[in-house]
């Protein structure tokens, strides 16, 4: 009997709907599993289980707007599929809450990515674009969420400052840390102006007055203009308590997904030249593929292994 | 009542606005009728504020901080960090007074803004629920230079059975400091609880209300099935509900030493700011037992 006993069960009637729902039933018995004094468990007794509702759906409703922050595309997506929105609001549940801050959008994105497949499509191919762009927004989440909690553990960012040498191309090359990069099946920024109505959390308000139209969603993700996305998490403000964490995005032709497959910190750019020119590549290509992995290097997506 | 709180400035009637939307702080603050001084929720590092902070003090108003990101009661603590960091805050935008919600804004570990919970999350208010709150404040205060002032959250529902101004007169006796009362804050708790906050009256040392808030809110209809009333919910962007109106016409002549009444209208239009304000102006003409508070009026704007 203790007051964080009293604080465990305030917390799951406003996250765990099991216990709210029961709870709204009769109030005693749904708070017979938490080790609370005939006292204590009086203080829950003046709670009005319509209010206790409101308030749970009001609550979970602002945290979506902030997860919406994070998987904008995504929610726009979901939210044009049948049931979306209760897939939406059922994982703003007390396993996402009890995740710490800083994992918490990571977690939600991986069981939103779950529940895709729960979801009717038009083709297969439409669901594996829309897990395509859940993953891409997936792997920003969690590079924020890599470098954020970092900074926070260190006090400070241990990144050596990319130096590029005179002889780079010689030189095997690696994914610079905090860098995800996926294929999606449109470019992102194209993707965000058209699905999302608004920006930030702006976004969560305006699906929630008026989802996107799956006939839209169909339209627009039946266009195959695949590019390879690259996404580097970078602090654009410094804190010891709160550091901002924003993205850097390249985004690439589709063909140049097979090369970056190379870049894993064995082989240098010269050795995936000299086996592209082995095969018959033009000069031109050459140089231009060259090229590319230099502009990834200086944007800091690749270093030197 | 320390002397600390009885040195405090009067502020007047003035303003709680967001620094990066409408309507504009500085254009507000300059126009005839504007407010005499701005508070902001702004974010616990003060250079992400300073130079919109530094603008509104140019044009002539003082500024109060009032964030969302302490924990004032419950079992997990502040950390050192983010408490450091909020007085460097204070200092440097020279807020007089630090006022916050007694709320949850973080659960267990780690410190946030109480976006990490929807919104805040009110504590039980009993006995064991006032000690930690107590624990909370002092660990606040040790850190901070100005005088904190405890705020009673809004509701949606309450949990325990200790009335309000008991909770929070016990608190503000307990940790010598002063109290922040929004008039919706204390209509959601009349709704919610089914008590009328000044049954317990004589628990509140009004002397330590400092300042005093004012918002839009809306009214969600009860279950008619179990014939219950309202449920409050505050809306800064909503129009002010004629219930917060009349908690504030009770209020006022019964709060000798209030020196700031703060329209929250983050979101509203600039001319309903400057109407509001107004109407504030003529009711703490009209009910304010704070003489300072009243003289302020025409010396401040």
């Amino acid at each position: 009997m203790s007051y964080q006993e009293q604080e465990r069960a305030l917390f799951d009637l406003l996250f765990d709907s099991t216990v709210r729902d029961n709870f709204c039933k009769d109030s005693t018995s749904a708070l017979y599993q938490y080790e609370l004094s005939e006292e204590e468990l009086n203080d829950f007794s003046v709670i009005r289980p319509d209010a206790l509702v409101l308030d749970a759906k009001i609550r979970a409703d602002l945290l979506l707007s902030h997860f919406c922050r994070t998987f904008p595309v995504s929610f726009s997506i979901v939210s044009s599929l049948e049931n979306g929105f209760d897939v939406l609001k059922g994982l703003v549940d007390v396993e996402t809450m009890r995740t710490t801050i800083i994992d918490r959008a990571t977690f939600f994105g991986r069981r939103l990515g779950e529940s895709l497949q729960h979801f009717s499509f038009h083709s297969a191919d439409e669901q594996a674009k829309v897990s395509a762009v859940l993953e891409a927004e997936l792997g920003m989440a969690w590079t924020s969420a890599s470098l954020k909690r970092e900074v926070m553990d260190n006090g400070q960012l241990h990144i050596k400052p990319s130096q590029i040498d005179g002889d780079w191309s010689t030189q095997s090359i690696k994914l610079a840390p905090y860098v995800c990069a996926a294929m999606i099946p449109e470019s992102y920024e194209k993707l965000k102006a058209l699905l999302c109505s608004e920006v930030d959390c702006d976004l969560w308000r305006s699906l929630s007055k008026k989802s996107l139209a799956a006939s839209r969603r169909k339209k627009i993700l039946e266009k195959d203009e695949p590019r390879l996305f690259i996404a580097r998490a970078h602090i654009s403000h410094m804190s010891r308590c709160e550091p901002t964490i924003d993205q850097k995005t390249v985004e690439l032709s589709e063909g140049f997904a097979p090369l970056f497959q190379h870049v894993n910190g064995t082989v240098s750019v010269d050795y995936i030249l000299d086996q592209l020119k082995q095969i018959g590549a033009q000069d031109e290509m050459l140089q231009s593929i060259k090229a590319t992995f230099l502009q990834l290097l200086e944007s800091e997506m690749l270093e030197q292994a | 009542m320390s002397n600390q709180l009885e040195k405090l400035p009067t502020l007047g009637v003035g303003a709680s606005l967001s620094l990066s939307s409408k309507p504009d702080p500085v254009s507000l603050v300059k126009a005839q009728g504007g407010p005499s001084f701005v508070e902001y929720s702004g974010l616990v590092d003060v250079d992400e504020v300073i130079d919109e902070v530094d603008k509104i003090r140019a044009a002539g108003a003082p500024v109060l901080f009032h964030p969302s990101y302490i924990n004032f009661c419950g079992s997990y603590p502040n950390s050192n960090a983010w408490l450091e960091t909020t007085a460097k805050h204070i200092e440097a935008v020279e807020s007089p007074w630090f006022a916050q919600d007694v709320a949850y804004c973080f659960w267990e570990e780690g410190a946030a803004y109480s976006t990490s919970l929807g919104y805040f999350i009110p504590p039980p208010f009993n006995q064991a629920s006032l000690q930690l709150a107590v624990e909370r404040v002092k660990e606040v205060q040790a850190k901070i230079s100005v005088p904190v002032a405890v705020e009673p959250p809004p509701v949606t529902f309450i949990t325990g059975s200790m009335p309000l101004f008991s909770f929070f007169g016990s608190l503000a006796k307990q940790t010598d400091c002063a109290i922040l009362l929004d008039m919706g804050h204390l209509v959601s708790y009349e709704m919610a609880s089914g008590r009328s906050v000044l049954d317990a009256i004589d628990e509140l040392p009004c002397e330590r209300v400092v300042e005093i808030h004012i918002a839009g809110g809306r009214l969600k209809e009860g279950n008619k099935e179990t014939g219950a009333g309202p449920i409050y919910v505050d809306a800064h962007e909503c129009t002010i509900v004629d219930q917060t109106w009349q908690m504030l016409e009770s209020m006022l002549p019964r709060l000798p030493n209030v020196k700031a009444v703060c329209y929250e209208c983050e979101g509203v239009n600039e001319n309903t700011v400057l109407t509001t304000l107004e109407r504030l102006r003529k009711i703490v003409r009209e009910k304010s037992s704070s003489k300072l508070l009243v003289a302020c009026l025409d010396v401040c704007k």
